[in-house]
This record gives C-alpha cells, sequence and structure tokens, in this order.
C-alpha cells in the first residue's frame, strides 16, 4: 500500500520500538497524512503489517479522537471550547464561524474547503479563544481575527 | 526573581542547541555522566525534595530509587515522559517543549540515566503537532553532538530517544493508560498493582515523569540539592514552578515562580488583575480542571501541594482558570462535566456511566429543567463514582462536581427554582 | 497458606489466592461480571468491590491478592451502597428488554439487579441507542445496548482462541463491542462467547427465540462429538401448550453448553458438538422396528434378529460392527450377546475426521473409541470384519449403534457386494439400516444413560435428556432381549448401572468405575496392569 517509500518509513518507525504494535499509533500517523483519513482498507493493511488483528486496529482508530474516519476538510478547524476558552468566549467564536461557514460542527462545506469539529482542551489555554487549523494553533482569536485569517487561506 | 525553568522562554534561537549549550547546556549531562553514578543522581533529585509537576506530586527521586538497581538484559528499563499535556487549564510542557527543547531532553536523559533507562519515549499529545517536530529537531541535534544515542559523552551509556505522538485521548496522560497506548492499544489504565517500576511498559521496568518534572533535573544536577532547597518552601514544596493562569485575568500565560506563590500575586501581579476591573473574583480552580474549585473567600492561600490540600484543594497541574462573577457556576461545571464525558475511556463501569449522567443532568439543570432532587442526585452520582474507578478519571470527574454543588449550592438551586441563571449571562451552550 | 478473615469467618487458602476466589472456596461468591476462571483479570465491572480494613478504599476482589491477617467485609454497609451504586450504573443505558432476551432467567443483571440493586432507577434521562440483532457470526447475534462491556467475549477471542475477532470500538459511553467490517466471529469455538456473556448482548442463534429459559430442563452430560468427552450440559425444551400445566412433556434438546471440568475441557466446548444436537435432530430416525422392508412388532424383530443371529453364530459365520459412539454398557452387552449366541468377530468402526486442534477437538470422533477397546481388545478393528465379509467367511453383521455417518457401512456394502445379511440396532435410518434383514431401533447420544471413556481414559457419565424416540431402547436392553429370544438365559440387567456392574467385573479397566464413582466430573484413566 502507498508504494516503497511508504513502506520504507513504515519499516523505520517499526525499528523504535521493541513490538510492531507499539507502532500501531505512528503508523496511523503516516497513513493519514498520506491519504487524508484512515479507511477500513488501510486498517487491515496495518493490522497485517504490524501482526495484530483488524478489530484491533480499529477499536484504536475509533477510540483516539484525531484519526479521521473519513475525508475532512482542506483547512480543519478544531475549536476548543473547555472551560478557559469558554470563558474567554469560544461559544461565541464557534458560533461565528458556524455562520460564516454555514455548517455545524462535525459537518464540511459543500465546496469541500472546510470542516469544523468542536474539541476539548488544546492546551492552549492561556492564549484563549484559539482554535487548530489543521496542524498550527491560532490563539487569542478575536472574530475579527478569524474573518481575516479565513480570508487569507490560499 | 530569578527565572529558572523558563530561562530560555523568549530568548531568539531558543530552540537550538547553540543557544542552549550558550547557557550552560548539557553541563548536567556531562557531570553526571562523568561523574555520578545513577544511583547518585537518584539521590541527589531525592535530596532535592522535587515532587511531580505532572499532578500528583510524588516524590521524584523516590519513584526513581523504585527501579531495579541492576538491568536484567531481558528487561531493559524505559523512562516515559508524559508530555500528553491535557488537563484543561494547563499549558506549560508545552512552553517548555516548544521554546526550550533541550532542555527537556536534557532532563530526560538525566533521569534515564539514573534509572538505567536504554530508551526514553517522549509521549506527546497528538495535537501538539509542532511541538512534536520541535523536540525532533532538537534530538536530532542532540544525536549528532553525542547528547544521546550510542555511548552517550562516552560514558559507556547508550540511550535512544523516540518521540511518540498521541492521537487525541485525555486519558493517556494517566501512566497506566500511557503504557497501554504506547504499547499499541486503546488507552486504557491498567489495574495497579503492578507499579510501572515493577512491570510498566513491555512488562518492563519503567518511570514515567512529567514534561516540567524533568526538566527541573539538570538544575538539581548543576547547581545541587542544597540550592535547590532554597527555592519555593522547603522541605516538602521545593523549587521552581510553571503556572498556568487562564480565564478572567489580563495576563493570561505561564509564569515561573518559587513554589508556594501566593494565589493572589498569581492574578493580580503576574497576571495584572482580573480582565474587567467591574467585575469581582468569583472563583479559582487552581490545579486544572479535575481539583476542587477554590470561592473567592477562598483564595488567600499559597500555590503549593500543601497549601492547597489544606484547602481541601490540590496543585494538581497547577493550571489556575479563574473567573470572575460574570461566570454561571452552573455552566462552568457542565462544561467540565462535558470534558470528562468525552474523555473518559469507558473501560469501567461507574466512570463510564456516571461521566454521561453528570453531564446530562448539568446540562438539565443549566437549561432550567432542573428537579429539585437534582442537586442531592449530583453529589450522589458524583460520591458512587469516587474511589470505584480504575483509574482517577473518574474522581476528576466528580470531585469538582462535589465542590461546584457544595460551595455554589445557591447559584444551582435557583437554576432549579427560577429555569433562569442568577448571572444573567446564560452562557449558550455550544 | 495465609490466614485471612471474610466475614468474620477465619480461612486457610494458598498463597496467591485472591479474594474472590477464597470467597468461592467459601462458598459464598461475591458479585461479579468481568471475572471468569478462564481469562485474564479485566477489573472493568467494579461489582466485587468488597471493603478491606486498614485500605482507604474499596477494593476488587477479582484482583486482590488475599495477604496474611487481611480483613475482608464482603457485606457491609459500604460494600452493598457500592454494589447498588454499580448496578444503577449497569442498568442507566440498558435497554430492559428482558420480556424479549433470550438471556432473561439466567441473566446475571437480572439476579445482581434483585440481590444487590436498589430496585428503581434515579435516572430519567434518554438512554443510549445503539444497534440490536447484529449478525456478528455463523452463530452469534450481538445487541450492543444490552452489552455491559464486561470484556469476556474479547479476552475470550484473544486468550483463548487467540484469534482476535472481536474489540472495543469508539470510547467512554459509546463503547461498544464490535467486529471488523467484513469479518465474521467464526472460529470453531464461537458459540463460548455467548455462554461467557453475563447478558443477553450475545445471543446463540440456534437458540434465539427457541424457548424461555425457564421451560429448559437441564442434564449434565458429556458430548459424543469426539474423543474428548467434554462435559455439557444438555438443555432439553418442555412442551407448555397451556399456562395451567403443571408436568411438562419434554420436547426435544435446545442446547448444549459446557459444563466446567478442568481435567477435560475446561471451561469450553466446540461449536460442532455445542450444535451436535441438531445434527441428531436433523437425521432421519427409526422409529419402529422392520422386518425386511415392513414394520414390525418389536418381539416379533427380536426373535428374528434374535434367530439369525443363532445361527450364524452356531455357523461361525457371525461378525458385528459397533458403533464407537456406542455406550461402554452398550458394546459390553453386545459381546456377551454375541458370545451367547456362538461367538463372532466384532470390530469397532474407526471415525476419524479432520485434525487434533490446539484446544479441544479431536480428530477421532469415536467418543467412546477408547472404551469400546478396553472391552474389545486392540484388534476389535471394523477392518478385520470388512475383510472376513470379503472373504466369505461372516454371512451375516449385526451392526449396532450410530456413526451420524452418511456414508456409514459404505464399505460394509462394498466387501459384502450385497450378499451380507445384516441385523441392525441404531438410532438413524442411514447406511447399514436400509439394507438390513431386521432393523431395531436404539436410543441415541441423548436418550440413555451410559459411560463414555474419553481418549485419555477418562471414564465419563453420559445421561438420558430425555425420553428416546418411538420405539427406541438402549442397546443393552435390545441385547438382552434377543438372548431371552434366543432362549439364552439373560442376564438380570434392569438398568445401565447394572451392565456397568458386570462390566466392572468383566473389564480391569473399569473395575469399580459405578455411576456413583464417576459423579459429574468422570473417574480418571486407571493405571495400566502391572504397573
Amino acid at each position: 500500500m502507498l508504494g516503497p517509500e511508504f513502506e520504507k518509513k513504515i519499516d523505520a518507525i517499526v525499528a523504535k520500538y521493541p513490538q510492531p504494535k507499539a507502532a500501531l499509533l505512528p503508523v496511523l500517523w503516516e497513513v493519514q497524512k498520506a491519504q487524508g483519513h484512515i479507511d477500513f482498507a488501510s486498517e487491515q493493511w496495518v493490522a497485517k503489517r504490524l501482526d495484530v488483528a483488524p478489530s484491533h486496529v480499529h477499536g484504536c482508530v475509533t477510540f483516539y479522537t484525531m484519526y479521521k474516519q473519513k475525508p475532512s476538510g482542506t483547512y480543519h478547524i478544531q475549536v476548543c471550547t473547555t472551560l478557559s476558552c469558554m470563558l474567554r468566549g469560544s461559544d461565541e467564536l464557534m458560533k461565528h464561524l458556524e455562520a460564516k461557514l454555514r455548517i455545524r460542527p462535525g459537518q464540511t462545506t459543500p465546496d469541500g474547503r472546510f470542516s469544523l469539529a468542536r474539541v476539548e482542551c488544546l492546551g492552549s489555554c492561556g492564549t484563549a479563544p484559539m482554535f487548530q487549523l489543521n496542524d498550527d494553533f491560532q490563539e487569542d482569536l478575536t472574530l475579527e481575527k478569524v474573518d481575516r485569517l479565513l480570508e487569507s487561506l490560499p | 526573581m530569578e527565572r529558572i525553568l523558563t530561562r530560555n522562554v523568549g530568548k531568539e534561537g531558543s530552540r537550538t542547541l547553540a543557544v542552549y549549550e550558550a547557557g550552560g547546556g548539557y553541563q548536567a549531562l556531562r557531570k553526571a555522566l562523568s561523574s555520578m553514578t545513577p544511583d547518585a543522581v537518584t539521590e541527589e533529585v531525592k535530596k532535592s525534595g522535587l515532587r511531580g509537576r505532572g499532578g500528583a506530586g510524588f516524590p521524584t527521586g523516590l519513584k526513581w530509587s523504585f527501579m531495579p538497581k541492576e538491568v536484567d538484559p531481558k528487561r531493559p528499563h524505559y523512562f516515559l515522559i508524559n508530555a500528553d499535556e491535557s488537563e484543561p487549564g494547563t499549558f506549560k510542557d508545552r512552553l517548555l517543549m516548544e521554546e526550550d527543547p533541550h532542555l527537556v531532553l536534557e532532563g530526560s536523559l538525566l533521569g534515564g540515566y539514573a534509572i538505567r533507562a536504554s530508551v526514553v519515549y517522549i509521549y506527546i499529545r497528538g495535537e501538539f503537532v509542532r511541538g512534536a517536530e520541535i523536540l525532533e529537531r532538537a534530538i536530532a541535534e542532540a544525536y549528532a553532538k553525542g547528547y544521546a544515542g550510542r555511548n552517550i559523552l562516552g560514558s559507556g551509556w547508550s540511550c535512544e530517544v523516540v518521540v511518540h505522538r498521541g492521537a487525541g485521548a485525555y486519558i493517556c496522560g494517566e501512566e497506566t493508560a500511557l503504557m497501554s497506548s504506547l504499547e499499541g492499544n486503546r488507552g486504557y489504565p491498567r489495574l495497579k498493582p503492578p507499579f510501572p517500576a515493577a512491570s510498566g511498559v513491555w512488562g518492563c521496568p519503567t518511570t514515567i515523569n512529567n514534561v516540567e518534572t524533568v526538566a527541573n533535573a539538570p538544575f538539581i544536577l548543576e547547581r545541587g540539592a542544597d540550592w535547590y532547597l532554597t527555592v519555593g518552601k522547603a522541605p516538602k514544596n521545593t523549587g521552581p514552578k510553571l503556572y498556568c493562569l487562564s480565564g478572567h485575568v489580563k495576563r493570561p500565560g505561564v509564569y515561573e515562580a518559587p513554589m508556594g506563590l501566593p494565589l493572589h500575586e498569581l492574578i493580580y501581579e503576574l497576571g495584572g488583575g482580573m480582565l474587567r476591573d467591574d467585575r469581582a473574583l468569583k472563583a479559582v480552580i487552581p490545579g486544572g480542571s479535575s481539583v476542587p474549585v477554590l470561592r473567592a473567600d477562598e483564595c488567600e492561600v499559597d500555590l503549593d501541594f500543601d497549601s492547597l490540600a489544606a484547602k481541601g484543594t490540590m496543585l494538581g497541574s497547577a493550571g489556575l482558570m479563574v473567573m470572575d462573577e460574570s461566570v454561571c457556576m452552573v455552566a462552568a461545571m457542565a462544561r467540565i462535566a462535558h470534558f470528562y464525558h468525552h474523555e473518559s475511556c469507558g473501560q469501567c463501569t461507574p466512570c463510564r456511566e456516571g461521566c454521561g449522567w453528570l453531564e446530562r443532568v448539568l446540562a438539565r439543570i443549566e437549561d432550567g429543567r432542573g428537579v429539585p432532587q437534582d442537586l442531592d442526585l449530583l453529589l450522589s452520582v458524583s460520591n458512587n463514582i469516587i474511589g470505584n474507578t480504575i483509574c482517577a478519571l473518574g474522581d476528576a470527574a466528580a470531585m469538582p462536581a462535589i465542590s461546584f454543588v457544595t460551595k455554589f449550592r445557591d447559584e444551582f438551586q435557583y437554576h432549579i427554582d427560577h429555569k433562569s441563571c442568577p448571572t444573567g449571562t446564560l452562557a449558550g451552550r455550544a | 497458606m495465609p490466614k485471612v478473615t471474610i466475614d468474620g469467618q477465619e480461612l486457610e487458602v494458598p498463597a496467591g489466592t485472591t479474594i474472590l476466589q477464597a470467597c468461592q472456596q467459601r462458598g459464598r461468591e461475591i458479585p461479579h461480571y468481568c471475572y471468569h476462571d478462564g481469562l485474564s483479570i479485566a477489573g472493568n465491572c467494579r461489582m466485587c468491590l468488597v471493603e478491606v480494613e486498614k485500605q482507604p478504599k474499596l477494593v476488587i476482589g477479582c484482583y486482590t491478592p488475599v495477604a496474611p491477617g487481611m480483613i475482608v467485609h464482603t457485606e457491609s454497609g459500604k460494600v452493598k451502597a457500592a454494589r447498588a451504586a454499580m448496578m444503577e450504573f449497569f442498568l442507566i443505558n440498558h435497554p430492559l428488554d428482558c420480556p424479549i432476551c433470550d438471556q432473561a432467567g439466567e441473566c446475571r443483571l437480572q439476579e445482581y439487579a434483585v440481590e444487590h440493586g436498589d430496585g428503581r432507577s434515579r435516572y430519567t434521562e434518554p438512554k443510549l441507542a445503539l444497534s440490536k440483532a447484529v449478525d456478528i457470526g455463523a452463530h452469534v447475534m450481538l445487541d450492543q445496548e444490552r452489552c455491559i462491556q464486561c470484556s469476556r467475549c474479547i479476552r475470550f477471542c484473544d486468550e483463548v482462541t487467540k484469534t482476535g475477532e472481536l474489540a472495543f470500538f469508539e470510547r467512554g459511553e459509546r463503547s461498544q463491542i464490535g467486529i471488523f467490517p467484513g469479518k465474521r466471529l467464526d472460529n470453531p469455538y464461537s458459540g463460548n462467547v455467548v455462554d461467557l456473556c453475563p447478558v443477553g448482548a450475545l445471543t446463540l442463534k440456534e437458540f434465539r427465540f427457541a424457548t424461555r429459559v425457564w421451560y429448559v430442563k437441564n442434564t449434565p452430560t458429556v458430548c459424543a462429538g469426539c474423543a474428548r468427552g467434554c462435559n455439557v450440559v444438555v438443555g432439553v425444551g418442555q412442551q407448555q401448550q397451556l399456562m395451567t400445566t403443571r408436568g411438562q412433556q419434554d420436547d426435544r434438546a435446545k442446547r448444549i453448553v459446557p459444563r466446567v471440568n478442568a481435567d477435560v475441557n475446561g471451561w469450553w466446548i466446540c461449536d460442532e458438538g455445542r450444535l451436535s444436537y441438531l445434527k441428531e435432530q436433523q437425521a432421519v430416525r427409526l422409529l419402529s422396528p422392520r422386518v425386511g422392508v415392513g414394520e414390525a412388532a418389536y418381539d416379533d424383530a427380536v426373535k428374528s434378529a434374535a434367530g439369525k443371529l443363532q445361527i450364524a453364530g452356531r455357523n461361525g459365520s457371525l461378525g458385528a460392527i459397533l458403533s464407537p459412539r456406542l455406550v461402554a454398557e452398550d458394546v459390553f452387552a453386545w459381546k456377551t450377546a454375541l458370545a451367547a449366541f456362538g461367538g463372532a468377530l466384532i470390530g469397532v468402526r474407526s471415525i476419524l475426521s479432520g485434525e487434533d486442534d490446539e484446544l479441544l477437538v479431536r480428530r477421532d470422533k469415536g467418543a467412546n473409541a477408547k472404551g469400546a477397546l478396553w472391552i474389545l481388545g486392540e484388534g476389535a478393528t471394523e477392518r478385520r470384519v470388512l475383510d472376513a465379509v470379503a472373504s466369505g467367511k461372516v454371512k451375516t453383521v449385526l451392526v449396532a449403534g450410530d456413526t451420524l455417518d452418511a456414508a456409514d457401512t459404505a464399505a460394509l456394502e462394498q466387501a459384502s457386494q450385497g450378499t451380507v445379511e445384516v441385523v441392525f440396532a441404531g438410532p438413524f435410518v442411514s447406511g447399514a439400516a436400509a439394507n438390513a434383514a431386521v432393523a431395531i431401533p436404539s436410543a441415541s447420544w441423548s436418550e440413555a444413560d451410559g459411560t463414555y471413556v474419553n481418549f485419555e481414559g477418562r471414564a465419563q457419565r453420559v445421561r438420558r435428556c430425555h425420553l428416546p424416540l418411538g420405539e427406541a431402547r438402549p442397546g443393552w436392553r435390545i441385547a438382552a432381549d434377543l438372548l431371552e429370544a434366543a432362549g439364552i438365559a439373560a442376564p438380570a440387567w434392569g438398568a445401565s448401572d447394572d451392565v456397568l456392574r458386570d462390566l466392572g467385573k468383566a473389564v480391569r479397566e473399569f473395575q469399580g468405575i459405578t455411576g456413583e464413582s464417576m459423579g459429574l466430573l468422570g473417574v480418571p484413566a486407571p493405571t495400566p496392569a502391572g504397573a
């Protein structure tokens, strides 16, 4: 799956652990990086590569919230709504995003550009409110800042 | 006040080995590897009084001393760094990893040396993508300079350092869940005993320390335990501490101070005071959302393990969430309950079933659909969770609920009686 | 051995014993869901919380080893409150669909709710909706709403069959047992997860909605599926036509479940054994005796058979092929009768199929192959009888018992090329029965008492689970009737125990073996002669 370069990468990851199974999380990360999400076929491939049952892989994919079982938008916006962010206006931020993108948390815009998620504490409470835009934290947000940021996206 | 743990924070190039070394970096590791036995390192840390910064406050040196003194080649020792910083209100480890990764590395290697580890795994929460990248770069630099890998600094001790990313699960900050996760499983906490030092990851002797905890080690080794004891409140609350200040203050952020910083000083001096001058302080959660809340009138307290324990709460991860009088305590508690409901791993019955129940009742009360028996129900369900679960997550969900309902009972009662919120700012639930 | 005090009673238990096990030994089990003797300890249900003096929190009995001087309370107020709390937690998201649940009547949720619950729930929120009636395998259905997530089934597939089909998916409150999309729970031991499930989350397709468990009469017996001799309980349905009916009539077997025997099958049975009653029920039964192609009265058939056997016996042309599924009593009775008729060349069929697996299944499907061997001696093979038929030496053959094998005695026909005369005494109309000169119906495995000797030489008790169908009688009784019909003094056998007593006198390996000595778990093989 995904070519010899990919397999080489997986081999290198597996080598970091005393047991292949331990490479499960990092290997799933690689799959997600390569394909954008993790489907059943990938789960089976990973199971075989790491010598675990496919059900075990699926159990892990569904346990950890960051593994995506279906594609998300080009820009995946995860809004932290836990207490510190709530105190600093994350609910208004979420409402603003919902109105602006016309989607609810868990949904993707019809053009596939944006997806929105409500997430729990991202460890950025001192710079609340914030969201994670793909891999990066966007902190100390105001509604104006959000508008500017979204407009600046290629 | 000298900044110790955060001395490099804000410096240009603070992430680079060059800047770290220029500030005396890796001298502690050199010293330990060239002139101290692993047990001597452990002894020094023990003497310093350093207690774990992850939440439980267990004496670090003592934890290290539980490890076998000989390494059975079939059961190598592992040192795990808990960088799964997920406790709501906590964001100090991220700062250290992103701003001074070599400090984290040096501390990890010192701990690894003390417990005779052959591999250090840094388990970093999945969301910290950049933090993981920064650590990876620092590790590559350290390998290149011989600070990690084979025969470190010619000492004969070899130790690999591996960054392992989590993937979105608060529970993996619990040390046995972290081990389950590292092994490639769902992050289920394990039954104890055995404790990690006897049988940890892959059944091998293991020690797990928080990022901030190990970041103290280079200073203890370099300057000596006697110096360390002069910082903070000896004998049991020693050393520098990172306080995470969030919520309704003017300048939220991570503040370093000697252990025992008065709470008022943190809020009103370091934090610049309440966010809005016209709103009074209502409550503070002092140690991350898992610990009992303090009412404003309980806030004359020093921020250290024992002073907060005396107030019936905990220093925890030193995540201080400040709430002003506009905050609806029902809404705040409902939000906390939502978190634990979302994060309960589901392995054991009371937590799996109880956390959702708590959230639903709280949401009802917040929405004006509470009934008179709900408050006693909340307390009863919480008490039925506490102490009956495999790990501390159940307690973490139940303790705040009890403290909120007990300390702000009138406000909860008001929601039930009047179907509305006394703060008038009923924060709409997302 | 540490001395502990449990509820005021001091007892000594081996080191390493857990509190739960110590309570079991004491005969007063503490409630539990996730713990199972045959699986690793999960400690997740929290039902077995008990109080240990000087411990700040309640501890789980399943995981906590006893320590010398430990003082345990299993009925204190704190413990009872915790159990009530756990029951409340278990039930908040449980559908409470007991009226249509197959587990009802043998459900640990029901039982503990009565024993330990509060009898009320304070939960007023909507219950979680999950999938019901999920078809996860050839024999197993899953109801995710009823599941209490004890993980027994997962651990079984991970640890016992090592096939790993099942896992928890999702997390927290929404955690659920699942199987990978497109995969099936199809290992040869899959049915055990149904027995393991303490609630009605996993049900057996073959037993779903078949009856209510309280209409099932349970008989401890031994599986006839292979030479392992797994200890089982056969559940026979009771016809329940009127609400006022008191004494019910036997229906047929509705299910087979394992019975714990550490020396034979542990806690498990294979699916083939579990469903062997269906194979029996699907086979066409011989309900009444036949002479030639026509039905005959039992006495007439017996008389006719006796005549044929007696003549052949006297002429030295008598042979017999016995099923290795015959109970030892039948084998001995036929041996006794044939000797009285003048002697016969006796062979036992050998039914081999597949391979021994790592768990229980044996290649040798002869449940009493070893017992027959003990009675008849090493050389008593079917082959020698067939050879004698082929050579024309044997002209009349008694075929007794069943093999549930479609090719049953097909080899006989070949060997005889249609010239041999068959006297048949067995439960099914198959193979030899079809062309028999006389066919007499005998009781099937679930219809008569007797003794099986497994491949390790353990003698175990087979019990009658329900009345024989039609005119079937135990094989040993038919053998005795044949002797009587031939005017030969028959042994005074009134019950299978009488046959066993004579067998014990005649065959060294059976010496001293009685129904009582076998009890529920059987007696291990005797030490070899001269040892």
